[in-house]
């Protein structure tokens, strides 16, 4: 019989195990990568068998088994390139702190969510020789979640429910401490931003989620103008980024920082927030997915140089578009989904900020746009070989999109597991409407 | 008859035969897609038959009570104002797709461009049988999409650069239109048409603006604005009309199309939510407004224009802003006639510029340039008739139906709106035959009396009968008119000025037609002139967007080599 306190450790055992073993077939790239493929597989049905030992509402199911799903997604579409080993390797090690975190309890929790910071420290700092000024913003970020998350564990409240704000705000990016999330998605190697774009929100999102009921007006309020302002800031620069990775880092700071203003606004989380975070992360870790697509024929090209892809490349243009437009939020996908349920649950009521909120949901129309704009459309370039997707990333692709279809049409009560926090001793809305 | 909801799905099932398959099959595929879309054409029918007898039709897979926890409100509402708009959509894709059948033939694209065709007319049928406002939302938002596919020639740099600009500008009144949506729900909980009609009706609320001013605004108003701005980009008013002009580069039968089809739903939406904007006089005379405008610088513009595509399209934007206007004038069956009549009329303009401009190409000597003189001889039978037509008749109407009718004019704006469209209209008509050679005055005449019969007799007996038909309730038809009531001075003057206007505008273009010269002050001849090249240039509008668009990319970009 499995004990409670057993889950965390053998979801975090399957992965670190399949890492190890690993490391055996480094001499072999298909091996390597199928038994990485097995190993997120294996993660998958331990997730789904050991779902009901877990003790507390708080693991939700939902968000467990996207991490291996995403670890799976961003291992598939890789090419065979010795250079990416380490990162298989580490998307593994990363998939199991990540299954650790969301299911154990304090200390363990907090002690679990510093290796894994750790290890993206780690990560940012073999990149220090390109020397760009994101991974040391990164590194300042990551180091200060490292020190919060330890700071929660020796102060009392309310100084630890800051620090524990502080941790969340570096993995779920909230302004000013996004720069981890921007370097993570910028300057980590191989298939690892595609996987810590959903890894770092949702183990952000967690971690939020238990610190919720703690939280005081005054910390919502100034969360509240701090994600404001982060989405702002997030969609301008998102706007105005010509390169891929940085203008979907910035793209993700804008949509998160969307939850994180909900949040703090209506001061719960409901069903609804769990399908947007779900879905901006897929949608995020698809885009990413298709980048490498193009990264893997042109080399980290400038994307505006590209362009016509819609005729020889006819599935990669279409899985790309279709994946923008989810990214933007159109139906049937589940961002537009998350979003309007998020808008329409009896917590929230319009306010001003909710204007500001629409314009930047707008403005992600522009700048997801124009990227499908410069690879897809336009006029074919005769010195450029186009080759359209090969079976492994046309599936990786299909995949996100299918998911993300999912959540769209899928009725909410399906994620019901998902906890409703309830509302905190605010009031936010008072006086807004004159009945 | 809960079978006619497959109506809408049908036109899937021809994206569904033209996209799958062989490319060696794609002709017997394309023929076979045909047929369809005709059953589409012959459900609505049906359907329209029906409705009025059997009621409307229902059909929701949802719970209405938790339509908030769904993410798919997927449900049916089909009244009469549903079947008129299908009957209207699918008949006029049916004869543009077969039209495209030939005109696309041997395209790259041309599988393609019938499976979105096929998809686009199945997004409009199912948004104008939403059961609810969410449904309608979702299917309203797509199009945009669907129109940067129907661009087509995405090659093509000015073709990319339209259908781009259409996308923006589409989303950007989308997202008023979800705020309105968002506001709605908030204040009312639901979002069914009827039990949002009702709730509104009994539920007065009042919308803090600014407390600490004081600045409030009625619930309804704020929602039927927001929501009014989500139809002002879809029918290309100003200041978002800019798109329709820009995305002339796509196909011609993708404009017939978008001129018959996609841009009457802003109309549309008005109508479904009439009710909701008879709640609003505030709303009500915006919408008026910004419809007047519409009509006059969309007009404008369109005399202006030197691109036959673009006088079309213009000529589009002046008629949409009527249509809004009449809707601002709480004519809302009269804005649904209009926008049939218009629709009919501008796609089969569309599909025959196309052979205007091929046979134009072929033909160095086409259009002939050797036309006769006109005749500048001044014929009193012409003039004469014209006046009495346009100006005679019209009083004499007038004061039968003020007198003989007993229809208390002064009270009822609604009769005089109706009564000043018929005038309006015929004069316009009239205007253009004075262009006819004097020589032939008596034909002339005989065409100036038949017009204006053939205008009052459509206004009269076809509009009120489709009134009748659209809203049996004649109480609502009379609501509609009261709420959209302007202010007893500011109406006055404003059927006094555009009756002057008409006038005037009669005498004018009449005399100049006959070589007659106006002596009109010079700094006025160079105001006419500046304001030709004002207009010409389409107000400066595009060029101010992408100005405001590289204020902000450099905002953007400083910012951010600051914080680098």
């Amino acid at each position: 019989m499995i004990q409670a306190w057993m889950t965390p450790w053998l979801l975090l055992a399957i992965p670190a195990l399949g890492s190890a073993l690993s490391l055996f077939l480094w001499s072999s790239l298909h091996r390597m990568k199928t038994w990485a493929l097995m190993t997120t597989v294996a993660s998958l049905i331990a997730v789904i068998g050991l779902s009901w030992t877990l003790a507390e509402p708080l693991a939700e199911i939902p968000l467990l088994c996207l991490l291996p799903i995403a670890a799976f997604l961003s291992l598939l579409g890789q090419p065979r390139h010795p250079d990416n080993r380490l990162a298989w390797v580490i998307t593994l090690m990363l998939l199991g702190l990540g299954l650790g975190v969301l299911t154990s309890q304090e200390p363990t929790r907090s002690f679990m969510l510093v290796i894994l910071l750790v290890l993206l420290c780690g990560l940012l700092a073999r990149s220090l020789h390109v020397a760009l000024p994101e991974t040391w913003r990164g590194l300042a970020s990551y180091g200060l979640g490292i020190a919060s998350t330890l700071l929660t564990l020796v102060l009392p409240p309310p100084a630890s429910t800051v620090a524990g704000l502080v941790t969340c705000a570096t993995l779920l990016p909230l302004l000013p401490l996004h720069g981890g999330f921007v370097a993570a998605l910028t300057q980590l190697p191989g298939n690892l931003p595609a996987f810590a774009v959903v890894l770092l929100p949702v183990v952000g999102f967690h971690s939020l989620l238990r610190l919720l009921p703690t939280l005081t007006p005054t910390m919502f309020h100034t969360l509240a103008i701090l994600a404001l302002v982060g989405a702002c800031y997030g969609s301008l620069r998102a706007w105005i980024q010509s390169r891929p990775l940085s203008r979907l880092a910035y793209a993700g700071l804008a949509f998160l920082c969307l939850l994180w203003w909900y949040i703090a606004d209506t001061g719960t989380a409901s069903v609804h927030t769990t399908v947007y975070l779900s879905a901006v992360v897929l949608s995020s870790n698809g885009l990413l997915l298709a980048w490498y697509a193009i990264r893997a024929r042109y080399g980290d090209i400038d994307v505006r140089s590209l362009g016509g892809m819609a005729y020889p490349m006819p599935r990669f243009s279409t899985l790309l578009a279709l994946l923008a437009l989810a990214a933007l939020g159109m139906p049937p996908f589940g961002v537009y989904t998350g979003l309007v349920g998020m808008l329409l649950s009896p917590e929230f009521a319009p306010s001003g900020p909710f204007f500001l909120i629409m314009v930047i949901w707008l403005m992600a129309s522009w700048y997801f746009m124009e990227l499908v704009q410069w690879l897809v459309f336009g006029r074919q370039r005769a010195d450029l070989r186009y080759e359209d997707l090969h079976h492994a990333e046309f599936a990786s692709l299909l995949i996100v999109l299918v998911l993300l279809l999912a959540l769209g049409t899928a009725p909410s009560r399906l994620f019901q597991s998902s906890v409703t926090t309830p509302p905190a001793s605010v009031a936010m809305k008072g006086g807004a409407w004159i009945p | 008859m809960a079978f006619l909801v497959l109506v809408p799905l049908l036109p899937l099932l021809t994206a569904f035969i033209v996209m799958t398959g062989h490319r060696a099959d794609q002709d017997q595929n394309a023929r076979a897609g045909l047929f369809p879309i005709v059953a589409a054409f012959v459900g609505a029918l049906v359907t329209l038959v029906l409705v009025p007898s059997e009621g409307a039709i229902t059909v929701q897979l949802y719970d209405p009570a938790a339509i908030a926890n769904l993410a798919f409100p997927i449900g049916f509402y089909i009244d009469r104002l549903s079947a008129v708009m299908m009957v209207l959509i699918s008949g006029v894709t049916a004869l543009i797709y077969r039209y495209s059948m030939g005109y696309m033939y041997q395209d790259r694209g041309y599988r393609r461009y019938l499976g979105v065709l096929g998809i686009t007319t199945s997004v409009l049928l199912c948004m104008v049988c939403s059961a609810n406002l969410m449904m309608l939302f979702m299917f309203w938002q797509i199009l945009p999409w669907l129109l940067f596919l129907l661009a087509h020639n995405h090659a093509h740099g000015a073709t990319l650069a339209g259908a781009s600009n259409t996308f923006t500008l589409l989303r950007l009144s989308d997202v008023a239109f979800l705020a309105g949506i968002v506001l709605a729900y908030s204040l009312y909980g639901t979002f069914e048409f009827q039990t949002l009609f009702t709730r509104a009706a009994e539920i007065p609320v009042t919308l803090a603006l600014w407390p600490a001013l004081g600045w409030e605004m009625d619930g309804v108003t704020a929602v039927t604005l927001l929501i009014f701005v989500g139809a002002m980009g879809k029918s290309a008013q100003f200041p978002v009309h800019t798109w329709l002009p820009r995305s002339l580069y796509a196909p011609t039968p993708v404009h017939a199309l978008l001129h018959a089809g996609i841009i009457n739903a802003g109309g549309f939406l008005l109508n479904r939510l009439a009710p909701l904007y008879g709640l609003s006089p505030a709303t009500l005379h915006v919408v008026f407004i910004i419809g007047m405008l519409t009509a006059i610088l969309g007009a404008t513009m369109m005399l202006t224009q030197n691109d036959i595509k673009k006088t079309l399209g213009f000529s589009t934007i002046g008629q949409m802003g009527y249509m809004i206007m009449e809707c601002g004038l709480g004519a809302f069956s009269l804005a649904v006639f209009h926008l049939i009549a218009h629709g009919l009329f501008k796609g089969t303009v569309f599909l025959n510029c196309g052979n205007v401009i091929h046979k134009a190409r072929q033909e160095p000597s086409f259009p002939h340039a050797g036309h006769d003189v006109e005749e500048s001889s001044f014929s009193g039978l012409t003039w004469s008739t014209g006046f009495v037509t346009t100006l005679l008749l019209p009083l004499v109407i007038l004061l039968v139906t003020h007198g003989i009718l007993r229809i208390p004019l002064l009270e009822s704006q609604g009769t005089v709106i109706f009564l000043f469209f018929i005038w309006v209209t015929s004069s316009q008509a009239i205007l253009s035959l004075t262009r006819i050679r004097a020589v032939a005055s008596w034909k002339v005449s005989a065409a100036m009396l038949l017009t204006l019969v053939l205008v009052l007799f459509t206004y009269l007996f076809a509009v009120e009968s489709f009134t009748h038909f659209l809203y049996p309730n004649p109480d609502e038809v009379a609501a509609y008119f009261r709420a959209a009531a302007l202010p007893g001075r500011l109406f006055d003057s404003l059927v006094v000025g555009t009756t002057l206007l008409t006038v005037l505008s009669w005498f004018y273009l009449y005399a100049h037609a006959h070589g007659r010269t106006v002596r009109v002050p010079g700094w006025f001849e160079a105001f006419l002139a500046r304001l030709y090249v004002l207009f010409m240039n389409r107000l400066y509008l595009d060029q101010l967007y992408a100005k405001c668009g590289r204020v902000m990319t450099l905002v953007a970009q400083r910012v951010e080599k600051r914080l680098s």
